[in-house]
């Protein structure tokens, strides 16, 4: 049996685990209704058991469903896992997939939605990173929270994260999606304020959840702008234009009928039938006719929708301009900082471009857009994280500054690579945060890194785990990160926006910065935790290596950073120019949007692969010299200069960036305070004179005296009472007959 | 044929009677046979437009209407005796506690 | 001037009869006995309109049943004729006034109305009104009405009993 026939025949088949998928998110929700109502009293071991033989399950079953995917039917021939396309005509499938429709979800008029789910290769990674490294995360927790009194409801939390994240993943529209998008800024809130009696702690959830809410409204806003697209669509649309997606009017409409405007599947093939063709045919320069967008362009509305969707995703992923909570949610306790923040939520933007990858190759201004913000905040983070010392806010900025990478991947169209540096930074970041926490544990909850150093030889596995995700993190070949950020470079360099050529350069160069920064910070840390004396101000005299149940997860994370590698490759290894193995794994699910970008002139995708000489060289020469020059400044440099004012250069730079660059004081002039300003003024005129005094005491006042008159018609005579009745009962008939008679 | 607006002004009547006895007599026994006469008034309005409209819909109305009237005079009844063991007067003058 | 006619002008005219008696008679078996005619009456100017179940039901239930319940509390009490009249007050004569000024409103309504009844067939005729054609209506389309009410006829009866008994 070869190792392909051995993917092929799953254990469970696909038409069989599929009405079965809610199991995977219903498992954890289960698991978190149960430690946060029954933790208290079932105990610490039971609680922990509860919570990580849930996360457990839901990553058998996540396997089970990532398998059936590729499952080979032998009776029926297929080759693979296929549903029929509702929004397609009879022979158009679905493959390397599996969904299963539970029904309306709810209705009003003509608008539609279902609760359905849907398992294709991208959701597919994404469930075993979430369930995967969820679960290494739990277990890490069962240590790293042992002395906490609140242990259950850390996991009743921790539970509801996991489950609100696979919805995100599994949903097939965008309602739905919604859903997730909302249940993990509820979890993230809930674990950022854990230890919500200190008041810092609590207002960083709070700020957090407000600054992903402005996130979250304008994700509405698109969702309803997208809405309106398809509802315009179907009006104006013509043959010509569902010949082009492949699918009929009937099919498409009856599909929409039953599966509601939202759905993924739906909207790609709203995609494919707006490329432009034939003079007769609706494009995306085409006037919207009727409805409230009347008079926009179909082109206009989608590129309003994709930005409000990059707003939405800029607040989850952290993106400029509301990055400003991500560095702050670091007062969560780490394992939190290490799934949430790190792994899996903060990717949910980007996992939501790639789904909706079929529109976004639409509109090249908001490729570009996406692309600048992620290259720019990326940058912006890394210089701030220069002059962090504490270990998990440096750790943070280099969280937002991999996912502006990411963004880098998904606004300039190549999204396997995003998705596969979105899988490696969940390694190798995960490792990182938990290494910190291994860390922090160790040395009495120390976070500054100059008070740490010389852990190397007494926290040995930590060290080693910590070593390979740095050099993961910072692109040192044969390390996954070095491969999967390549590969985004290499992307962004060679594909092009329609009309944006100059984005490509602008960001392939930023990019080099940011690998050469990234390189720099990371060494920093890591030399200053790990190597060199350690510092007279550490808490502890002698660290501790921590217990099993926390180097083991680290052990794990980060082989899987060495080993994720191998699908930047070829099936043949040293074939230099064979397709990746990842980009042919996922070639199913951006299937609409090559045949979109094919077809049209907006956007050029390049399909070459990075070459050794220049594009590994040039990438290495970059990490290294930022590296170095760590490694020569806090090697040598400052080690030489003990007791030495600081040279100018640094008294120059220094201040900006430990002050993050006065970002959240220029967030407090131009929107905090007017806002406040804003509130002052309502709460003044509105609240307290409008509402408090007349509204609320005057209608106290009126209703005191009314019945303070009305007194005296209490008699308590039962006939007094029926006689009012009976003369209202009068005077309605001869009102009605008055009216009767005119 | 009786033009059924006399079967409604009859039944107009009858109401009329029974809303007066209600608001004038204070025996409480003597407003709640009144109350039986508005009832039945209601029941020739409905037995009347059946009549007219050729619909038996009317009569299960009626059916209906004295069914509940049965139950409501078992408990009107119960109500008074009650209230005659604890006050020893079933006038309505006596009974003014919804004043407090 | 036809037969009809006749009967519900006598008809009509005892009824209203007795029901005068039922609200101006000072004792209350006066009116008890005054209201059985009133049914009685009733009954028969159901049978003019066809209705020959709901007249039986009448004369069953209400003349039956309801009354004897009636006269039983009146004698249970030992009521009697009052000993004083009532004083005139304000709710009183408004309400009387009240109720008089309702029935001038609703005869000019009514007198408006078209009075024709619908003309049947002979089929129609011979069934309209019947056990039958009502029992097929109330146990077919208006059953789960129907259970309720049983449901009630129970919950007032369990009632009556909690009510007016001295001690539970």
């Amino acid at each position: 049996m070869t190792l392909v026939e051995f993917f092929r025949a799953a254990p469970v088949a696909p038409d069989i685990l599929a009405p079965s998928l809610w199991l995977i998110i219903a498992l954890p929700l289960l698991g978190a209704f149960i430690c946060g109502v029954f933790g208290k009293m079932m105990g610490r071991a039971n609680v922990q058991l509860v919570a990580c033989a849930a996360v457990a399950g839901s990553f058998v079953l996540s396997l089970l469903a990532f398998w059936a995917t590729s499952h080979h039917n032998p009776e029926t021939g297929r080759l693979a896992a296929i549903f029929p396309n509702p929004f397609g005509i009879e022979r158009d499938f679905v493959r390397y997939a599996l969904a299963y429709d539970y029904g309306t979800w709810f209705s009003v008029g003509d608008f539609r939605v279902n609760f359905g789910l849907m398992v294709d290769h991208l959701s597919g990674i994404l469930l075993l990173i979430i369930t995967g490294v969820g679960f290494l995360i739990h277990l890490y927790s069962t240590s790293y929270m042992e002395h906490d009194a609140a242990y259950w409801r850390f996991f009743a939390y921790l539970n509801l994260f996991v489950a609100a994240m696979l919805t995100l993943v599994l949903a097939d529209n965008l309602i739905l999606l919604f859903v997730g998008w909302e249940g993990v800024g509820m979890a993230s809130y809930l674990l950022i304020g854990f230890w919500y009696d200190d008041p810092a702690k609590a207002w960083a959830g709070r700020k957090a959840f407000v600054t992903n809410r402005i996130g979250d409204f304008a994700f509405l806003i698109g969702t309803f702008l997208l809405v309106l697209l398809v509802s315009a669509f179907t009006q104006q649309s013509n043959a010509a234009d569902y010949n082009n997606a492949g699918t009929t009017a009937q099919h498409y409409t009856a599909a929409l009928e039953k599966k509601g405007p939202v759905t993924f599947k739906g909207l790609e093939k709203m995609a494919e039938g707006l490329v432009d063709g034939s003079a007769d045919k609706v494009d995306l320069s085409t006037p919207i006719e009727a409805g409230p967008l009347e008079g926009y362009t179909f082109g206009g509305v989608m590129t309003a929708a994709m930005l409000l969707f990059l707003l939405g995703a800029a607040g989850k992923s952290a993106q400029l301009p509301l990055y400003v909570w991500l560095p702050d949610a670091m007062a969560g306790p780490t394992p939190v900082s290490a799934l949430i923040h790190a792994a899996t939520m903060v990717t949910a933007g980007v996992y939501l471009f790639s789904r909706m990858s079929a529109l976004l190759v639409l509109s090249p201004t908001a490729m570009a857009t996406i692309a600048i913000i992620g290259a720019l905040t990326s940058l912006l983070a890394a210089l701030i994280a220069f002059a962090q010392d504490d270990i998990k806010k440096v750790l943070a900025y280099s969280t937002v500054s991999q996912l502006g990478i990411m963004f880098m991947g998904v606004g300039m169209g190549i999204f396997w690579a995003a998705v596969f540096h979105l899988m490696t930074h969940a390694f190798f970041k995960a490792c990182l945060f938990l290494g910190a926490g291994s860390v922090m544990h160790g040395n009495g909850d120390e976070t500054d890194i100059k008070k740490l150093g010389g852990l190397r030889k007494e926290m040995p596995w930590t060290w080693a785990t910590f070593l390979v995700a740095t050099l993961a993190i910072t692109g040192i070949i044969p390390l996954s990160g070095f491969f999967s950020k390549d590969a985004i470079l290499h992307g962004v360099h060679h594909n092009h926006l329609q009309g944006l050529e100059w984005v490509s350069s602008l960001v392939y160069y930023l990019g080099l910065l940011i690998a050469a920064s990234t390189a720099f910070y990371m060494t920093r840390v890591y030399l200053l935790t790990f190597e060199g004396p350690r510092s007279k101000e550490a808490r502890v005299a002698h660290a501790h290596e921590s217990a099993w149940q926390m180097t083991l997860p680290l052990v794990v994370l980060a082989v899987l950073s060495v080993v994720a590698a191998r699908y930047a490759f070829g099936i043949d290894l040293f074939n230099m120019t064979a397709q990746p193995v990842l980009d042919n794994f996922l070639s199913p699910v951006f299937s609409a949007t090559k045949r979109i970008t094919d077809a049209s002139a907006l956007v050029a995708l390049d399909t070459s692969r990075p070459q050794l000489v220049p594009d590994y060289l040039k990438a290495w020469a970059v990490a290294l010299a930022g590296g170095g020059a760590a490694a020569f400044l806090y090697l040598r440099y400052f080690p030489s200069r003990v007791g030495l004012p600081d040279p100018a250069f640094i008294r120059a730079v220094r201040p900006l960036a430990l002050n993050k660059f006065y970002v959240d004081e220029l967030y407090e002039l131009i929107v905090i305070r007017p806002v406040k300003f804003m509130s002052f003024l309502l709460f003044r005129v509105v609240d307290a004179l409008v509402i408090d005094t007349v509204a609320v005491r005057g209608t106290a006042w009126v209703t005191a005296r009314v019945g303070s008159a009305l007194r005296y018609v209490q008699s308590g005579d039962a006939q007094a009472y029926a006689a009012v009745m009976a003369i209202a009962l009068l005077g309605g008939m001869a009102y009605a007959l008055i009216q009767v008679m005119q | 044929m009786v033009p059924i607006t006399y079967y409604l002004l009859l039944a107009a009547a009858l109401f009329c009677m029974g809303m007066f006895g209600v608001l004038v007599r204070r025996n409480a026994l003597v407003v709640f046979m009144s109350v039986e006469l508005m009832l039945n008034a209601a029941n020739l309005t409905f037995v009347a437009f059946a009549r007219m409209r050729g619909d038996n819909l009317g009569h299960v109305s009626a059916f209906f209407v004295i069914a509940v009237a049965a139950a409501e005079a078992a408990i009107g009844l119960a109500i008074v005796i009650a209230v005659f063991r604890s006050r020893g007067s079933i006038l309505l003058e006596d009974l003014r506690t919804m004043k407090h | 001037m036809n037969i009809e006619l006749i009967l519900f002008g006598a008809f009509a005219l005892l009824t209203l009869l007795s029901a005068g008696t039922v609200i101006f008679a000072r004792s209350p078996i006066n009116s008890a006995m005054a209201l059985v005619s009133t049914f009685f009456f009733m009954a028969g100017i159901y049978v003019l309109l066809w209705a020959h179940t709901v007249a039986v039901m009448q004369v069953l239930v209400y003349a039956g049943a309801i009354m004897v319940l009636f006269l039983f509390v009146i004698m249970l009490l030992n009521l009697g004729e009052s000993s004083t009249r009532g004083k005139p007050t304000v709710a009183r004569v408004a309400g009387g006034a009240a109720t008089v000024g309702l029935f001038a409103v609703l005869a000019i309504i009514l007198l408006k109305l078209p009075a024709e009844p619908a003309t049947l067939s002979t089929g129609a005729q011979a069934s309209f009104g019947t056990i039958a054609t009502m029992g097929q209506v109330i146990f077919t389309q208006w059953l789960f009405p129907f259970e309720a009410v049983s449901l009630l006829l129970l919950v007032a009866m369990v009632g009556a009993v909690v009510v007016a008994k001295s001690r539970i």
